[in-house]
């Protein structure tokens, strides 16, 4: 699925208010600082305490933090190109 | 201590010489036990978060009324983010926050609000006095309760709330008070 197909299944869908899409970002830019100061500090307690389960936590919450990247991504590029 | 029959039980939150590392963890320091709080205490916000998908699938019966699919589909990505990562948010602030007890001393790791990072730590030779709070219909339900650590000088006091077992735990404490100062 190439860039434009994406684009083209985003525009079917119809985000098409403006202010809806600038308070979406807002929310998604929120959300990635929030998962990126989770991952810092999941770091620190996983040195605090190393348990048998901290590196399914540390994953947990690396892909925490590619799923808001993606979904901040996503919704700038409804913002620009759509 | 090796015969006790509550090996890692209650979910993980009352592990007997678990296989573990910490911060300050010095060498030769033998860890006897790890406390975490009863997976019960943690009722209210597995409760909210259920609570939270009901209303996100009701919340969806009114908003395709006057939203359009994409305009769904954003907000439902939002609140599903929402309450995964408030469950997350939850487990982490439940995992993290562990009481142990070493052949040297007795340490409290917590995590407020997973933010703010403290660590209380009593020499087992400065403990003064250890109380056990235990009341209340779900506490002597699911045998859990407190422990308060009270110490001697200016070193603080160490808590472990709401932990399973706390009569075993304060056991094994005062095993190993007797068996290093008699």
């Amino acid at each position: 699925m190439d860039s434009k197909n994406i684009l083209a299944i985003i525009n079917d869908l119809g985000i098409n208010n403006i202010s809806f899409k600038i308070v979406s970002v807002l929310f998604a830019i929120f959300y990635y600082f929030y998962a990126l100061v989770i991952a810092k500090q999941v770091k620190i307690m996983d040195k605090a305490l190393q348990d048998k389960y901290n590196r399914l936590i540390l994953l947990i919450t690396s892909l925490q933090v590619t799923v808001s990247l993606i979904l901040l991504l996503i919704l700038i590029l409804t913002i620009f190109l759509v | 201590m090796e015969n006790n029959n509550k090996n890692n039980s209650v979910f993980y939150s009352y592990c007997l010489n678990p296989q573990i590392k910490f911060d300050t963890h010095e060498e030769g320091e033998k860890i006897y036990l790890l406390l975490r709080s009863h997976p019960f205490t943690q009722i209210g916000w597995i409760l909210s978060s259920i609570f939270f998908f009901i209303l996100l699938f009701v919340l969806n019966l009114f908003l395709q009324s006057f939203l359009n699919l994409g305009q769904v589909l954003i907000i439902n990505i939002f609140f599903i983010v929402f309450i995964l990562s408030y469950i997350w948010f939850n487990v982490l602030n439940w995992y993290f926050n562990v009481g142990i007890v070493t052949s040297k001393r007795v340490i409290d790791i917590d995590f407020y609000a997973v933010l703010y990072k403290e660590i209380t730590v009593a020499q087992l030779g400065k403990i003064e006095d250890i109380t056990v709070k235990s009341g209340g219909y779900f506490e002597s339900l699911f045998d859990y309760g407190s422990i308060f650590i009270q110490t001697a000088g200016t070193e603080a006091n160490v808590e472990f709330i709401d932990v399973p077992h706390p009569s075993d735990a304060t056991q094994i404490i005062n095993k190993l008070l007797s068996k290093k100062y008699g």
